[in-house]
C-alpha cells in the first residue's frame, strides 16, 4: 500500500524527515505519535504530493509519489481520503453539498457547476453519510454542526471517495473524549469493515493503544519507534516527547 | 521578556506613535490651508447666499427649490427618466459582473496558487505576470472616472443611455474586480485544500470551496455598486448619457429650481428603496 525507501520529505528544501523507511500493507490501522512540529502533518501530507519529497523511492497506492506528474496526482489523490484536524467544510454548504464535494472528480464539470447528482451518486452519499450516522444532518448547514458532526461529516467526504487509504490529521484533537471515540469507532469499523488502510495522527496515547494495530513513533526528523501498540513501552513514549525537551 | 519591556512594548505614547500622529496633523493642516477651506466663510458670508439661492429670486416664478413643481405630464417623464436610469444601472451591473468575476480570481494571489501551483520560478513568474496584468487593466477601469469614460462613449455612440451603461459598466468593472478579490484573499484556505486533496479540478476547487464562502461578501458588493450605479446614473446626464440626469442638469441650468427638488426627491426615494431591499437581500445570503 506504501512503501518510502530513503525518503527525505521537507519545505523548500529544508528537511523535516529524513532517511524515511516505512511499508505499510493493506488494512493496516497507524496511529502516528510525536511533538508538535515533529513532522506528523509532514508526513502524512507527503503522502498525497503536498510537500516536497526530496530524495528517496515513495510509492502510494503503488503510484510513485517522488516523481509523479500532476495528472498522476490527481489520480492518486481521488484514490486517498484525508481528514483533517479543522474539519475544513465549507460553512456555507449543507451536509450534503459538502460529503458530495469528496467525489467531485467523478463528477462532468456542467453537473458541479449546477451541483446536479445522479441517483447512484445521492445513493452513495447517503450510505457514506448512514456509515458515520450523519444522514438526519444531511440538509443541516455545517457551521450549525457540533465538532463530532463535522468531522464525522468530513469522514463521510472522504468515504464517497471510496478511498483504499485513509489519511487523518489529528482528527480527534479538537474533540471531547466521547467525541473523540466516536470518531475513533467509526474510522475503526471502516478499517475492519472495508479494509480500508487508516494512518492517524494522534495525540491521545490511549486512543492510540486502544484503536490501533501499528504504532509510528517520530521524532528528531526521523521515525524512532515501529512497532505494536503491546510494544510501546514507556521508554519508548519518553524518548518519542521528550527529546527535544533534553536537547533544549 | 520582564514586565518592564512588556510595559513599554504596550505604551499607547511611543515616540514612533506620536511621530505619525504628528506627521498626520501636518498634512491635515497643510491640506486645509492650500484648499482654502474655512467654516468661519461658510456660516458667515456663504450661508446666506445659499439660502437666497434655494429661497430664490421672487421675481423669477420656479426659481425656488421649495415647494417642489408638481405636474402630472413632468412627473410621469421623470418617472420614466428614472426607470431608465435603472435600466442603464442594472445592464452596466451585469456588464461589470461579467467582467470583473473572472478578473478578480487573476488578482487574488491563493486563487492564482490554485491555478498555477508550484513553486518553481517560471511558476512564479507567470502568477506574479497575471497578477500585475489583471490589475493593471482593473485600476485603468477604476481610476478613470464615469465621466470621463461617457464622454469617451459618447463620442464612440453619440449621446443616450448607451454610453452612460458602457461608462458605468467599465467603472464599475474595476471596483468590483478590487472588491471581490479582497473577498477572495480573505477566505478559509481549509476547504480549498481539503478539496484539493480529493483530485478536484480549479473550477470544480473554486465552485464548491471558493464561492459558497466569497457568496455574501459577493452579493454585498454587487448590491452597493448597483446602489452606487444609480446615483452615478443620475450624474451621467451631465454628459449627455441620458436618464433622470438629464433633466435634472437641464433643469438646473434653466433655474427650473422647484423641478429639480421634484427629481431630486424621486432619486433619493428609489436609492431609498433600493438600500431598504439590499438590506433583505444581503440577510438572506449570509
Amino acid at each position: 500500500m506504501i512503501f518510502l525507501q530513503d525518503v527525505s520529505i521537507g519545505y523548500q528544501h529544508v528537511p523535516v524527515l529524513q532517511n524515511i523507511d516505512l511499508q505499510v500493507d493493506k488494512g493496516e490501522f497507524i496511529g502516528i505519535i510525536g511533538l508538535s512540529g515533529a513532522g506528523k502533518s509532514t508526513l502524512l501530507k507527503s503522502m498525497v504530493g503536498k510537500t516536497k519529497i526530496l530524495s528517496g523511492e515513495y510509492r502510494v497506492c503503488n503510484l510513485p509519489v517522488h516523481k509523479s506528474s500532476k495528472k498522476g496526482m490527481k489520480e492518486l489523490r481521488s484514490r486517498v481520503g484525508f481528514i483533517f484536524q479543522g474539519y475544513n467544510l465549507v460553512n456555507r454548504l449543507n451536509v450534503l453539498h459538502n460529503v458530495m464535494s469528496g467525489m467531485l472528480k467523478d463528477i462532468s464539470l456542467m453537473r458541479s457547476v449546477i451541483k446536479f447528482y445522479n441517483a447512484a451518486e445521492f445513493d452513495h452519499a447517503y450510505e457514506c453519510m448512514k456509515l458515520v450516522g450523519i444522514e438526519q444532518l444531511a440538509l443541516k448547514r455545517s457551521d450549525e454542526l457540533s465538532g463530532g458532526e463535522r468531522q464525522r461529516t468530513a469522514i463521510a467526504r472522504a468515504l464517497v471517495q471510496n478511498p483504499e487509504l485513509i489519511l487523518a490529521d489529528e482528527p480527534v484533537a479538537a474533540l471531547d473524549p466521547k467525541s473523540a471515540v466516536t470518531v475513533m469507532d467509526i474510522l475503526q469499523n471502516i478499517n475492519r469493515s472495508f479494509g480500508v488502510t487508516v494512518i492517524a495522527n494522534l495525540h491521545h496515547l490511549d486512543l492510540a493503544r486502544r484503536y490501533c494495530s501499528r504504532i509510528l513513533g517520530i521524532s528528531e526528523g526521523g521515525i524512532i519507534f515501529d512497532g505494536s501498540p503491546a510494544e510501546l513501552c514507556s521508554q519508548h513514549v519518553e524518548l518519542v516527547y521528550r527529546r527535544r525537551m533534553l536537547a533544549a | 521578556m520582564d514586565l518592564v519591556q512588556v510595559k513599554k512594548a504596550a505604551n499607547p505614547f511611543k515616540p514612533k506613535s506620536i511621530f505619525w500622529v504628528a506627521i498626520f496633523c501636518a498634512v491635515l493642516v497643510c491640506s486645509w490651508e492650500n484648499t482654502g477651506m474655512s467654516f468661519t466663510e461658510l456660516f458667515t458670508e456663504g450661508w446666506p447666499h445659499m439660502v437666497s439661492y434655494i429661497v430664490g429670486n421672487p421675481t423669477i416664478p420656479g426659481s425656488s427649490f421649495f415647494p417642489p413643481r408638481l405636474v402630472a405630464a413632468d412627473l410621469k417623464i421623470y418617472l420614466f427618466a428614472m426607470l431608465e436610469t435603472l435600466e442603464m444601472a442594472s445592464v452596466a451591473l451585469c456588464m461589470s459582473i461579467v467582467i470583473s468575476f473572472p478578473l478578480s480570481f487573476l488578482i487574488s494571489r491563493n486563487i492564482l496558487e490554485i491555478l498555477f501551483p508550484g513553486s518553481s520560478a517560471l511558476i512564479k513568474l507567470l502568477r506574479r505576470a497575471i497578477y500585475l496584468g489583471s490589475m493593471l487593466l482593473a485600476n485603468v477601469c477604476r481610476s478613470i472616472n464615469e465621466i470621463v469614460w461617457a464622454l469617451l462613449f459618447v463620442s464612440a455612440v453619440g449621446l443616450g443611455p448607451m454610453a452612460g451603461i458602457l461608462a458605468l459598466g467599465l467603472h464599475t468593472a474595476g471596483v468590483l474586480t478590487k472588491l471581490l478579490a479582497e473577498g477572495n484573499e480573505a477566505i478559509d484556505p481549509g476547504p480549498v485544500e481539503a478539496l484539493s486533496a480529493t483530485g478536484a479540478g480549479f473550477i470544480k476547487i473554486i465552485i464548491y470551496a471558493v464561492m459558497p464562502q466569497t457568496m455574501p461578501h459577493f452579493v454585498s458588493m454587487v448590491l452597493y455598486r448597483f446602489e452606487s450605479d444609480v446615483r452615478s446614473a443620475a450624474v451621467l446626464g451631465l454628459v449627455g448619457a441620458g436618464g433622470i440626469g438629464f433633466y435634472l442638469f437641464d433643469k438646473v441650468r434653466s433655474f427650473e429650481n422647484g423641478d429639480v427638488t421634484t427629481i431630486i426627491i424621486i432619486i433619493v426615494t428609489v436609492v431609498w428603496i433600493i438600500d431598504k431591499l439590499s438590506a433583505t437581500i444581503r440577510k438572506k445570503f449570509i
